[in-house]
Formats: C-alpha cells, structure tokens, sequence
C-alpha cells in the first residue's frame, strides 16, 4: 500500500469523517434549505388585484419574465453563508488537543485527510447547496409558471414594427444568473471561499470564523485600497479622462483572467492548509 | 495472591509456584500454567514470571519441553524441600536464633513446643 | 524498535524540554516512564507517536521517522492519551468506522477485552463514564494489534477492580514483538507490570534500567539506624527505608517510589552505579 495515497483508506476516511462531520453537514444543510424555502414563501410576488390592466398583474420586465429579483442576493448570501460555515468547521478539531491526537494518528496520509477536508468544504457542500438551491427553485417556478403562464398581454414599441403578443413566464434562476456575463466569471468563486475558510479552521485554533472572516475583510480591504492608490498614481495626468477613450477588455478575455486568478489563489489557499495540516503539532 | 514488601517479586512466585507443586494443587510431571497465564493471574509482567520458571527449571524443579512449556520435574517435591531448605537455613533462621537468645528461650522448651506443634497440626486424631 | 539520537526539544527555542537525550527501546518489554510533573514524560510519548516535532537529533521508531506520518506506521502505533475525544456514536460504529484503517485488526480479541473490562458492545460512547471510555480505548487500541503501544497515565481514572483488569490485560498483551511504554505517576498501579525503569529528569534521562538489573546492583531494605553505605533513605515506621548498594546479592523487592525519590535526590551517587 502507498504511504501517501491509497484510494480506499482514503474512502475510509471519508466514511469516518462522516459520522461525525456529517450530523453538522446534514443539521446546517437541513436549515439553509428551511431558509431558501422560507424566503421564497415570503418574496413571491403576490398578484395585484387592485389593476385592471391585466399585464400588470405580475411585475415583469420587457421580455415578458415575471420580477424574481430577490433570487440573486438570497442566493449569494445564503450559499456564503452555508459553504463558509461548513469549511471553517472542518479542521477545528486539529485545535482541540484531544480531538486533534485521535485525528492525527489516524492511519491515513496527510493527504488523504487533506482531500477529505477539500471533498466536504468544497465539493459537497457547495454541490449540495447547488441542488437545493435549484430544487427549492424549480418548485416555486413550476408553481408560479401555472399561474402566471395564462396571462398574455400586447406590447408596442418603437423598436418593434408590428404589436406583439407575449406570454407572462417564468425564468428559472439558474437560467437567469448565467444570463448574467459579470456572473459567468464567478463560478471559481465558491471555491475561493470554502479554501480560505478551511485554511482559516486549519490555521487558527478557537474562533475559526470570526477570525478568518476578519482577516480576510482586512485584506481585501487593503488590497483593494493599494489598488485604487497604485492605479491612481500610475496613471494620474497621464490618461485622457474620457469614459469612451483607452482600453476596453473583450468580455471573454476578462472571463479567462478571472477564471484563472481564482483558480489560482484557490490552490494557494490549499496547498497552505495542507502544509498547515502536515505541521500540526499537539 | 497478595506479594509482601521485602521479597523481590520473582522469588514470591517462585514460592507460590513451589506451594502449589507441594500441595498437590498442581500434579506431577503436568504441564504448568504458561508464562502468559500465570502473569496474567498474578497481574505481573511476563518477564517476570519467565525468570521465576528459569530459576526453577535451574533447581530442577521445573522441566522445560521446549515449544510446549513448562513441566513439573520428575522429584520437583524433593528438589523443593532442597531449595526451601537452603532459603530457610539461610534467610528465615538467622532471625529466628536471634530472638531465641534475645528472649532467652532454652532448647527443652523449644523441643516440647515442637513436638506438641506437629502433633496437633500434623497428626489426623 | 524505537532509537533516539541526540534528541534536542522543546516548546521554545531557548527553553529546551530534552537536551541531546539519546535511548534505545526494544521489543518485548514494558517500560515505566516516570518524572516529576513538567519533566517531560508527555512529551516524550508525543515526540515518539511523531505528535510533536523536535527540534534536532533523530528519532526512528520502526524504521520510520513518526514526524512523517505515514500510514504504515501510524496503523503498528496504539497511543492512549490521558486526555481524550470519542464521537457520540455507538461503540459498534465506531469500531466499524475505525477497525478497518488497521489491517491486522483481531475483532475476537477486542471482543474478549471489552468482556474483560465489562463493556456491553451496544453502548454509547458518550454515556459512558470516563473510565469506561478509557477501557474502551485501550481495548479497541490492543486489538489493532500494533506493535508499539503508548499509553499516557493509563490508570487514571479507573476504579479498583478496573485497575487489576488493566494489570491482567496488559500482561497478556506483552509479546515477543510488542513494545509497551507507560508513563505513570500511579506507580503502585504498575510496578508489578513493568520490567524496566526510564526516569525523566532535568531534561535527560537520569536512569534507564532493568528492575533485574536495579535489584542486582540496589538493595531496598528497612534499616533500624542509617550507616554510611546508605545511598537514600526516607523515614518509616519501625526505622528507615532505604536504598544502599547491593554488596551481599541480596534479592529485594524493588520499592519504586523509593527509587524514584532518591535518583531525585542523589543523581551523583546513583550515576557511577549505573554506569
């Protein structure tokens, strides 16, 4: 047997961890999908009934798809929200000497207690929130789209050469946030987040998300501070101050450096934990 | 079984494992309880009671038949009464001479005593 | 089975735990640690299961550098410590999630243990007392079959009759290729048990010897007046317990207290002895 990787005491492993790990996992997934479920019932737009204009029943945009725009922001704060919690849970037990020791001489590899740890932050947890989220979603769609899919209405305009007839209709989110070109590029984004909270519950020893939140809010901060102060002095006087002047990105260029930078500093953030998990000491 | 405090360890096994052979508890030419689970009943080490069957197998009152364990030797009592005798003259008596002169106890005294003491132990009515 | 070298350690740079401590321990033995509080004993048992890193020097335990962590040897370690963590699980669970890790597990031995110690396989972990989980611990660890065993201050916690089942226990589990290690201040607990001695002491190891041989070379006896052959003594009832050279091959109980108190108190006349 490998020293460093063998696939089944790497399943062993992540069967053990799921006795454990697993009631926390199932307990918090249990209660997002609570919340996503709560704040559809209570966002829905509700009909109405005081128009007579029948179109305006239901707000909707020019294209005809009924106003979801509570979806966005729930979706992000609440898949944060889950997926970082999770993460900055798992190595917290390297900071409890008792659970630590157990943990360390477990018969396994560093790297396969590693990948274990990526596998619950970063793959389960952010797939699962995924196929909540999509679920919770498709049901309320579905419902909608019944209710909503009768109502058609006639729209003129100066860009269109004869009056059209539209149907009312639901997008479903997903449809709708990829939609999005600014939003294509974040889809490493999750990634991002579950490595630096799984280094952050690796890294310190009480008080895992509050510390890690803090750390990084401070870093980005200044970050992003040397950033506006950097580009301000390399180009002050010496750009034409003009909205339709200088360098335009191509939108697909831009997706390509986002992809890879987050890419990137998600193997960072690994590779420290992993080295941080190597080093542990009792 | 209790060990007392002055007798190095090995040597109360060693008697334990004599008075057993002596009383009949364990017989003749048997096998012995292994290493393992005389240690594990007296909960001592293992080496331990290895040095004690060494230093028995040496006075000949165990055997060793080797890769099936320990033996109790063909005249184990004899070889006994020989050992303890030894122990007794050299350890036991000393003290022993040493009250009778400290509390000036006579010989006659000392026979009549004796003799009455194994009568009434010894000597089934 | 385990060799250290030169082994430098400490918590900080300036203030080291061990210096240069160097120490061979072979298979079929159970070695008492023992030390004063803060001598290190902990440390050691970690430095060994490769918890904690030293500074310098080399540590081997089968072959392996414990620092690593490897698989292959992490399964031939059982490390009881004296403080501990069991998940809330079933006691079946927990063995079916973890026995698998180690490939040489005896599930019938762990069985005879647990019987043993009296401990209903259906339990739950977490309802169970701290002495019952340190029984636990120590049964499912025997029964992974490694071959070095470190236990921290196994006795703590463990009422009368467990104790003499922790005795029996570990004398049937002391074999040809088994290296036990125990540290202990409940000596009274095991000095029946173990079979050699290593002492812990300003940040070296003041005595490492076999109780055979500390018998052959000490004699513990109770004296009525002190004379000047007297190495260390303490007083008792009836006189004095001591501790003198053996010069007449006498055959004494070794008292491990005793012993321990005076490689404290009279580390200078104790070294040539030894030595």
């Amino acid at each position: 047997m490998s020293n460093s990787f063998n696939f089944n005491r790497f399943w062993l492993l992540v069967k053990r961890q799921w006795l454990e790990f697993g009631k926390i996992y199932l307990i918090s997934l249990l209660v997002i999908t609570g919340a996503v479920i709560a704040f559809y019932f209570y966002a829905l737009p509700e009909p109405d009934l005081h128009t007579t204009n029948l179109s305006s029943v239901y707000q909707h945009n020019n294209d005809g798809y009924v106003n979801l725009n509570f979806r966005l922001p729930l979706f992000l704060t609440l898949g944060f929200m889950f997926i970082s919690i999770i993460a900055s849970g798992y190595f917290s037990l390297l900071g409890q000497k008792s659970k630590a020791i157990i943990e360390l001489m477990t018969p396994a590899s560093t790297l396969e207690k590693w990948l274990c740890g990526v596998f619950y932050t970063s793959i389960l947890s952010v797939f699962s929130f995924l196929l909540i989220f999509y679920l919770t979603d498709m049901l309320f769609v579905n419902y909608l789209q019944k209710i909503v899919g009768q109502i058609s209405y006639t729209i003129t305009s100066d860009m269109r050469s004869a009056p059209e007839t539209v149907v009312l209709s639901v997008k479903p989110f997903f449809i709708d946030f990829f939609d999005r070109q600014e939003m294509q590029s974040l889809v490493l984004f999750p990634f991002v987040i579950t490595s630096v909270f799984l280094l952050g519950s690796a890294y310190f020893s009480r008080f895992h998300y509050i510390k890690t939140a803090v750390v990084v809010m401070l870093f980005c901060t200044a970050l992003i501070y040397t950033m506006i102060k950097v580009a301000g002095w390399l180009t002050f006087n010496k750009v034409q101050d003009s909205a339709n002047f200088g360098f335009r990105s191509h939108s697909g260029e831009m997706l390509g450096y986002v992809l890879i930078g987050t890419a990137l500093i998600t193997l960072f953030f690994w590779t420290v934990t992993f080295f941080r998990v190597k080093e542990k000491e009792v | 079984m209790e060990f007392r405090d002055n007798k190095a360890i090995y040597l109360q096994i060693g008697d334990y494992v004599c008075e057993h052979i002596l009383l009949g508890k364990w017989k003749d030419e048997e096998k012995i309880p292994s290493v393992r689970e005389l240690a594990v009943s007296l909960e001592v080490n293992p080496n331990t009671v290895m040095r004690t069957y060494e230093l028995l197998q040496n006075k000949n009152i165990l055997s060793n038949k080797r890769g099936i364990g320990f033996f109790i030797a063909e005249d184990a009592i004899k070889q006994i009464k020989l050992y303890r005798k030894v122990q007794f003259m050299d350890q036991e008596l000393p003290v022993f001479f040493r009250n009778l002169y400290l509390l000036d106890i006579g010989f006659e005294e000392l026979e009549t005593k004796y003799e009455k003491f194994v009568k009434e132990t010894f000597t089934n009515p | 089975m385990i060799t250290i070298n030169n082994l430098n350690f400490g918590y900080s740079k300036h203030n080291l735990l061990f210096k240069d401590m160097s120490m061979q321990l072979s298979a079929g033995h159970i070695y008492g640690l023992l030390g004063k509080n803060g001598a290190g004993k902990s440390s050691l048992l970690k430095n060994i299961a490769g918890l904690v890193y030293a500074q310098s020097g080399s540590l081997k335990v089968m072959g392996f550098d414990p620092a690593k962590r490897e698989p292959e040897l992490l399964a031939d370690i059982c490390f009881i410590p004296e403080e501990f963590y069991l998940p809330s699980i079933k006691i079946d669970a927990y063995i079916k999630a973890n026995a698998p890790f180690y490939t040489k597990f005896d599930y019938a031995y762990l069985n005879v243990l647990l019987e043993e110690f009296n401990i209903p396989i259906s339990n739950k972990l977490v309802n169970m007392s701290y002495g019952q989980k340190k029984k636990f611990i120590i049964a499912f660890g025997l029964a992974t079959q490694a071959k070095l065993v470190i236990m921290d201050e196994p006795t703590n916690g463990l009422d009368i009759p467990s104790k003499a089942q922790f005795r029996k226990v570990m004398a049937s589990a002391l074999t040809d290729d088994r290296c036990i290690v125990i540290s202990t201040h409940q000596v009274r607990d095991l000095d029946n048990l173990i079979d050699t001695v290593i002492m812990l002491d300003e940040s070296t190891i003041s005595l490492k010897a076999s109780i055979e041989e500390i018998t052959q070379k000490l004699t513990f006896k109770k004296m009525k007046e002190l004379d000047e052959t007297v190495i260390y003594a303490e007083p008792a009832l009836s006189g004095y317990n001591v501790v003198v050279p053996n010069f007449h091959q006498e055959d004494s109980k070794m008292d491990i207290e005793l012993l321990f108190n005076a490689v404290i108190a009279e580390k200078k006349k104790l070294k040539p002895i030894f030595n």
